[in-house]
């Protein structure tokens, strides 16, 4: 259904965002700006952007934040759009391992979304934790579902499955 | 394994929001929170220079 005013439209966000981090995590979420529209994004933080320690063999952290804005579709109400996003999937006492970016606005000349891969290995004059890896855009229910699967992240509520099957549709 | 309720979410006042971008600018980064803003606007620091950029800059709007 769409959002009939801004308030609904960005509590309904923060709402499927908090849901999806649930699953993982009972980390609190930080926001600010309110519900009013406008050009500069809002943004939301999970755990002051700290890595939060993740349950499992892997010992794996994680750290989320999102910007977002909110525009009126003529067709499709009020709606709230990701502006920029920081996933990171890190080693406790280690520090990143994975950092998916997207951030469009700012100095650097990538504005697409990519992968930076923490590891200490030279390709010519470069870093391979410096090289943007390409990856179109992700979801943060594909960093739950990647922690889950393939990770070693044990999830939190029984349900982490159908959730996030729910948030995607 | 409960079934358990979504995360706690905290509306931040623009105060609140510039003094956790202070608190990490300094944690991660060793300079204050109104340093990085200006060296930030100044294009003099880019989000992939090193790992923490990026951590520190996506709190700039809660800083109103």
């Amino acid at each position: 259904m769409p959002a009939r005013t801004p308030a609904e439209a960005v509590q309904a966000y923060r709402a499927s965002i908090s849901r999806v981090l649930s699953c993982l995590t009972t980390a609190h979420v930080d926001v600010g700006g309110g519900y009013a529209p406008s050009a500069a994004p809002h943004a939301l933080i999970m755990a002051g952007n700290d890595a939060v320690a993740l349950r499992g063999a892997s010992r794996l952290t994680l750290a989320v934040s999102e910007h977002y804005t909110i525009t009126e579709d003529s067709d499709a109400g009020w709606q709230v759009h990701r502006a920029a996003y920081f996933y990171a999937i890190g080693l406790h006492d280690t520090g990143e391992l994975l950092a998916y970016h997207w951030h469009p606005r700012g100095k650097s000349p990538v504005v697409d979304p990519h992968l930076h891969v923490r590891a200490n290995i030279q390709l010519g004059e470069r870093w391979l934790g410096k090289v943007h890896l390409p990856t179109g855009a992700i979801e943060l229910e594909d960093i739950v579902s990647l922690a889950v699967n393939e990770l070693a992240v044990e999830p939190l509520r029984e349900d982490w499955e159908l959730l996030l099957h729910e948030n995607r549709a | 394994m409960a079934t358990r309720t979504d995360n706690e979410i905290r509306e931040l006042t623009p105060e609140q929001g510039q003094q956790l971008l202070d608190d990490k600018a300094r944690q991660y980064l060793g300079i204050s929170g109104e340093e990085f803003r200006i060296r930030w606007e100044a294009g003099e620091i880019d989000a992939d220079d090193e790992p923490d950029v990026m951590r520190v800059a996506m709190l700039l709007p809660l800083a109103g």
